[in-house]
């Protein structure tokens, strides 16, 4: 055991990031936001495909193929000397905006957020097109708020190199190990039922490779993920479903779900189209019987059980750390202070505006408090009672973007756990049918054997890991921007966020009060 | 009953007290976890001391936040006043946050009002820093021996209109209004609080500092200091750093205090609730609130106990349909007038009341409809002495029996009876209460009872008698029998053995078996083999029900755990060469824990000293020897220390673990083969995670003989199986 810290150890510090590799579409035809048509003029004179440097036309022999517009950068290309509309001897090219776009995702996940994910995960890179990638359209949330950045690169510039966004777990002198992940961000929990084994699969091998960590969920704990172990978090939540010693202790983090952002006063629950003959097996259930997670811990009403709670795992595995996840009541940062008292590592609070298609909309909707002002609230209110350096506090619960993460960050965060944006890199277009067993068009959501077959764990991998690579080019940036070297220093700088509510109410005020002048 | 009018007078006259409270709505400020409460009631004045053990042992369940105690029935000499001043006066405890700010309360609230029959400063440490973990100076207390003014009160009567009411209840009024007044002007309207009541009923105080509850009877040095009844509370606080004792348990009501152990849902519900009836809590925890609601049911509504009880607790669904026709009809009309200010989620109220117009005093527990948080009663009852415990914990109970026994040889360490009250039922109503008369001239309370919600009397056998434990005596009984007891001995197998006493028991006395006893410890002390053969018979003879004759139970297992220690205890030490099958190991030699040697097959654990969690905990040391080869445990000593038989991990079959005593919490919460024996009663969060193995309770609740067992083969993991079986 203790040699193989040591090695885990060393193989930290020799850590470097995994290499992107283009994986594209497992589709023909992959959604873009711009759709070129090829009009019946078109000679097949092959200048398009000289000229596009995005790789949108193709010859191949005396035709030109399908164009691949997912690559098209947009009518922001016009000004381009390789516009190739007009660049057409015979103006054979039509350039309009994808129609689907129009029936594709929702407010929080509007098209061009799906979209734009979706280029990040196959090529690593930030979209260079006028695609929006930062916020979506709910008119709320993080997409209200926008960052301060200086005018001016602070000098002098930071080299990419320098900057650094590792954060660390343990936080508290505790004897239990220290864990420094290289991204400010983790993987949320998605159990094996909720998704498929190649998904977990996927999303452990790229959290391996990133240097962080993935989730089972609550679920059990697949023989598949034993090589992940190391970089695996194992859930304890309300049903105990898949719970046992063996996988406590094989984990070097056990996470307690009492709640989720998405349905707080609602267990999990797994309808019984996706309790498929192995689900069952995992849980320990009945083939087809829809499996609901009580709301609470039966055994937790009081932060003295909470603390006897926290105790027991840390009686079974000595070496863990301790996350506590809870949803973001109106008392969220007394949670979390109870959750420090009772020996929590890792206080990970869940908003509301996470969840896949599984959560009930009534609950998505209607409950709990918005992430924006718990992450604050609980940061201020640690730093108050003065142990908010010994508690990592994790945001999570509709963290879509880089900029969602630096966002959550300012606020007051340590770091993320994404989940959605994970499925949105293995191209879910989210039709929201996630609870239905055999619902999941692109086999990310299901257990279904046949469905779930059409990923493979490289690809997938392969996927996650690109988006992760764009992401941390946009953190790195953003530091730079304000002139951070590290991640760190972004924890709770709310100075360098505006929110566009308010941003009026002071551009107002400033007018009222220089109107004298 | 008050009539309407009187209770809306009453109610009425105290719209000035909220006139000058801040009328703005006030949020709870001190959230609350769970917490340990823990109080007993004797029928003898016993010392502060004996509130300690307990309190110590549930330190787990606070986090020295803020502890405080309450005692009732109290003894005229240890104050400093004669038994009529005692008797008669309110005890008025005014806790002074700022020394400074005495003579201004004095000025303002005591003098101009009261007529003083005895004042001063109650005793102290002189340096706080000198007790041990006590991080913050407790405050200033004076203690006023008080009654109301003739014409204070004549003016308060003809102000308030409460001419009907007996003109002491007016008194008592008087008084509760004063220290509301007192409270808002120098605690609850100031940013820097200077002065608050901690009690003022009669027969009775409370005290209670930022710290460990045992804390205060140690700085107020109250370890000799004595009375029938004394509850203590473990504060587990989650807000802030600075805390006023004034945010610590007991609360007051009039003549009564209460700690809480939980957590409401309805908190506004309640306040708002309150607020109708000119009633708006000063200290903003759940646990005032409570305690204000016991008031007004009991002092304004002036209902029996029973309907405070089900106004509090309201009784539901089947219990409901279970009840008298009578009842419900009553039940019913409780429930609509006053569900907005039932208090609604996990909670358990520990309440020592006295009614000085019956002169009965009170030590009450009631439980939440769902029974959400833990709660153990106990009751024993000897010649000249009775004691009822309530208790978050059984450890807790054990504590303060264990202390008691050691200072009085009529208490015995282990009650008679052990219970759980069923929340909102019908058959004891989540409630029960001991009573009794204090008759200051007597040595000992009169009619000391134990009834539930209903009033159903809860008792011990009257037939069966406790071992004098004053006297030790081991005469050898007749020749006859002692050729018999000892070729049985020699002979039996320890189920032969234990046969043999079952059988026999019954027929003997408290002698025959103390002797026969020491002489199986004495023949167990050879070893291996026949310190085997020993711990099996006692330890069968204590999982098993039989007739023990004239002799108590409580007794016989005395006598019997006495023995099985000695065994116990006798068995060689880890460090010590031996070719013995048993090796012994504890708190001071944990760290010369090593494989076991060739003969040797079993770890006997006392646990005493270990810590009840944390990587020290015994639980731990099991999982330390496990992997170093250990596969048979026997843990005993156990005072709440929990997690035993978890973190061995998988496969784990052909460990035996045996455990003695009152073990705690999450007690085989993730076994996965071995096998847990509980000789005794098991605490809560039992087998969270079963896999496979069995987990077998023998419990000692008096109820018919059972013991509750689980287990699953591992050849058969699906067909889990929990049984009750009688013994």
């Amino acid at each position: 055991m203790k040699a193989k810290n040591k090695k885990k150890s060393a193989a930290a510090e020799r850590w470097s990031a995994p290499g992107v590799k283009r994986s594209p579409s497992r589709f023909r035809n992959p959604i873009g936001k711009y759709k070129i048509r090829r009009g019946p003029e078109c000679i097949a004179c092959g200048k398009c495909a000289e000229l596009c440097p995005e790789g949108v036309h193709v010859k191949a022999g005396a035709k030109m193929e399908k164009p691949r517009d997912f690559y098209c950068l947009g009518f922001c290309c016009r000004n381009n000397p390789f516009y190739c509309i007009d660049k057409c001897p015979v103006q054979a090219l039509r350039l309009v905006e994808n129609p689907l776009c129009e029936t594709l995702g929702d407010y929080r996940w509007p098209s061009d957020l799906l979209i734009s994910t979706w280029y990040m995960a196959e090529t690593g890179e930030v979209p260079r097109s006028d695609i929006e990638y930062c916020i979506g359209r709910s008119n709320g949330g993080f997409d209200k708020m926008r960052f301060n950045f200086p005018e001016k690169m602070p000098e002098p510039v930071i080299p990419d190199d320098e900057i650094s966004t590792t954060i660390e777990l343990n936080r508290r002198n505790d004897g239990r190990p220290r864990i420094t992940i290289q991204l400010p961000v983790y993987g949320g929990g998605m159990s094996f039922g909720s998704v498929s084994l190649s998904t977990m699969l996927s999303r452990a091998r790229a959290a391996k490779l990133w240097g962080t960590f993935g989730c089972t969920g609550e679920g059990g704990y697949p023989e598949q993920l034993a090589p992940y172990d190391d970089h695996m978090i194992t859930q304890v939540a309300t049903g105990l479903f898949g719970v046992r010693e063996d996988t406590i202790q094989r984990v070097r983090i056990v996470e307690f779900k009492y709640a989720q952002g998405a349905k707080p006063g609602l267990g999990g629950h797994l309808l019984g189209d996706k309790v498929t003959a192995s689900v069952a097996k995992m849980r320990e259930a009945v083939v087809g019987n829809a499996l609901f997670s009580p709301f609470p811990f039966h055994s937790v009403y009081s932060v003295e059980d909470h603390k006897k709670h926290v105790d027991w795992i840390k009686e079974i595995n000595p070496k863990a750390l301790v996350a506590v996840k809870v949803s973001t009541p109106t008392d969220v940062d007394m949670v979390a202070v109870g959750s420090y008292y009772a020996g929590a590592n890792i206080i990970h609070l869940d908003g509301s505006y996470g969840g896949t298609g599984a959560a009930p909309d009534i609950a998505k909707k209607n409950i709990a408090m918005p992430i924006e002002y718990a992450i604050p609230k609980v940061h201020q209110f640690l730093q108050d009672e003065g142990i908010r350096d010994q508690i990592t506090l994790i945001a999570s619960g509709g963290i879509r973007t880089a900029h969602d993460i630096a966002k959550a960050i300012a606020l007051g965060a340590d770091g993320v756990v994404v989940g959605t944006a994970d499925m949105v890199a293995l191209e879910c277009v989210r039709c929201h049918n996630c609870e239905s067993g055999r619902g999941c068009a692109r086999g990310i959501a299901s257990t279904d054997p046949r469905l779930s077959e059409m990923i493979t764990i490289e690809w997938g991998a392969q996927r996650v890991i690109n988006l992760y690579a764009a992401w941390r080019k946009q953190l790195v940036q953003i530091l730079k921007s304000f002139g951070m070297r590290s991640i760190k220093e972004l924890v709770g700088r709310t100075d360098c966020l505006y929110h566009l509510d308010y941003q009026r109410e002071k551009d107002e005020g400033r007018r009222a009060v220089g109107g004298g002048n | 009953m008050n009539d309407s009018a009187s209770a809306q007078k009453i109610l009425a006259s105290r719209r000035r007290l909220i006139d000058q409270a801040s009328r703005t709505t006030r949020y709870k400020a001190e959230e609350e976890g769970g917490c340990g409460v823990t109080g007993f009631a004797s029928s003898i004045p016993v010392a502060g001391k004996h509130i300690f053990e307990p309190s110590v042992q549930m330190h787990n369940r606070g986090n020295g936040k803020g502890g405080g105690i309450a005692a009732a029935g109290l003894c005229a000499d240890d104050l400093g006043v004669s038994r009529e001043i005692l008797d008669d006066d309110y005890l008025l405890q005014i806790a002074f946050l700022d020394p400074a700010a005495r003579e201004q309360v004095e000025r303002e609230c005591v003098l101009p009002f009261f007529k003083i029959d005895s004042s001063g400063k109650i005793p102290a440490v002189d340096d706080y820093r000198d007790i041990e973990g006590l991080e913050t100076r407790p405050p200033d207390v004076w203690r006023y021996f008080v009654r109301v003014q003739e014409n204070v009160l004549k003016d308060f009567i003809a102000r308030s209109g409460l001419q009907a009411m007996a003109q002491r209840k007016a008194e008592d009024e008087f008084v509760y209004q004063n220290s509301y007044r007192l409270n808002q002007q120098f605690y609850a309207s100031l940013g820097e609080k200077k002065a608050f009541v901690l009690s003022h009923g009669r027969d009775m105080l409370v005290l209670k500092i930022v710290g460990y509850a045992e804390k205060v009877a140690q700085y107020y040095q109250l370890e000799n200091f004595k009375a029938h009844i004394w509850i203590a509370h473990q504060r587990y606080p989650t807000k802030g750093r600075v805390w006023h004792p004034g945010g610590a348990h007991p609360f007051i009501g009039m003549h009564e205090a209460l700690v809480h152990n939980g957590d409401f849902a309805n908190y506004h519900s309640v306040s708002e609730y309150l607020r109708q009836r000119n009633i708006v809590p000063q200290f903003l925890t759940d646990t005032e609130v409570s305690v204000l609601l016991f008031d007004l049911w009991n002092r304004v509504y002036e209902y029996p106990l029973e309907y405070i009880i089900e106004a509090l607790a309201p009784t539901g669904e089947m219990d409901f349909d279970c009840l008298p026709l009578e009842k419900q009809k009553i039940y019913r009309a409780i429930q609509a007038s006053h569900i907005h200010g039932s208090p609604d989620g996990p909670w358990f109220f520990i309440i020592a009341r006295h009614d000085p117009y019956t002169r009965r005093y009170q030590l009450i527990g009631i439980t939440d409809t769902s029974m959400l948080r833990p709660q153990v009663f106990a009751l024993q009852e000897a010649d000249g002495v009775q004691i009822g415990l309530v208790c978050s914990e059984k450890q807790a109970i054990d504590a303060t029996l264990h202390s008691l026994s050691q200072e009085d040889k009529r208490f015995s360490p282990i009650a008679d009876k052990y219970w759980n009250a069923r929340g909102g039922s019908h058959t004891d109503g989540g409630s029960f209460l001991f009573e009794f008369t204090k008759d200051s001239s007597a040595s000992a309370a009169a009619d000391f009872t134990c009834t539930d919600k209903f009033g159903k009397v809860i008792s011990t056998p009257k037939d069966k008698l406790p071992a004098d434990r004053t006297i030790e005596l081991f005469s050898t009984p007749a020749a006859n029998a002692v050729s018999e007891m000892e070729k049985a001995l020699e002979e039996k197998t320890a189920w032969q053995l234990f046969q043999f006493i079952r059988d026999n028991l019954a027929r003997w006395d408290f002698n025959t078996l103390s002797w026969y006893c020491r002489k199986i410890a004495a023949y167990g002390a050879a070893g291996n083999d026949c310190r085997k053969k020993a711990i099996e018979a006692l330890t069968l003879l204590i999982d098993f029900r039989y007739d023990t004759g004239a002799k108590k139970r409580s007794s016989v297992l005395e006598i019997l755990h006495r023995s099985l220690y000695e065994l116990f205890a006798g068995a060689p030490k880890i460090t010590a060469r031996t070719t013995e099958r048993f090796v012994w190991i504890d708190w001071q030699t944990r760290a010369k824990l090593r494989s076991p040697k060739k003969t040797e097959t079993t770890l006997i654990i006392y646990a005493r000293e270990f810590p009840p969690e944390g990587d020290e905990c015994d639980a731990r040391l099991i999982c330390a020897a496990f992997e170093l080869g250990w596969k048979r445990f026997m843990v005993y000593g156990l005072r709440g220390q929990r997690f035993q038989g978890c973190g061995l991990g998988p496969d784990t079959d052909g460990v035996r673990i045996d455990v003695y005593d009152s073990s705690g919490d999450y007690l085989a919460s993730g076994i996965d083969g071995l096998e847990i024996f509980v000789h005794g009663n098991a605490q809560d969060q039992l087998g969270q995670i079963l896999k496979a193995g069995k987990l077998v309770i023998f419990s000692t609740a008096q109820r018919a003989g059972t013991c509750m067992s689980w287990e699953t083969p591992r050849a058969a993991r699906s067909s889990m199986r929990w049984a009750v079986r009688g013994s």
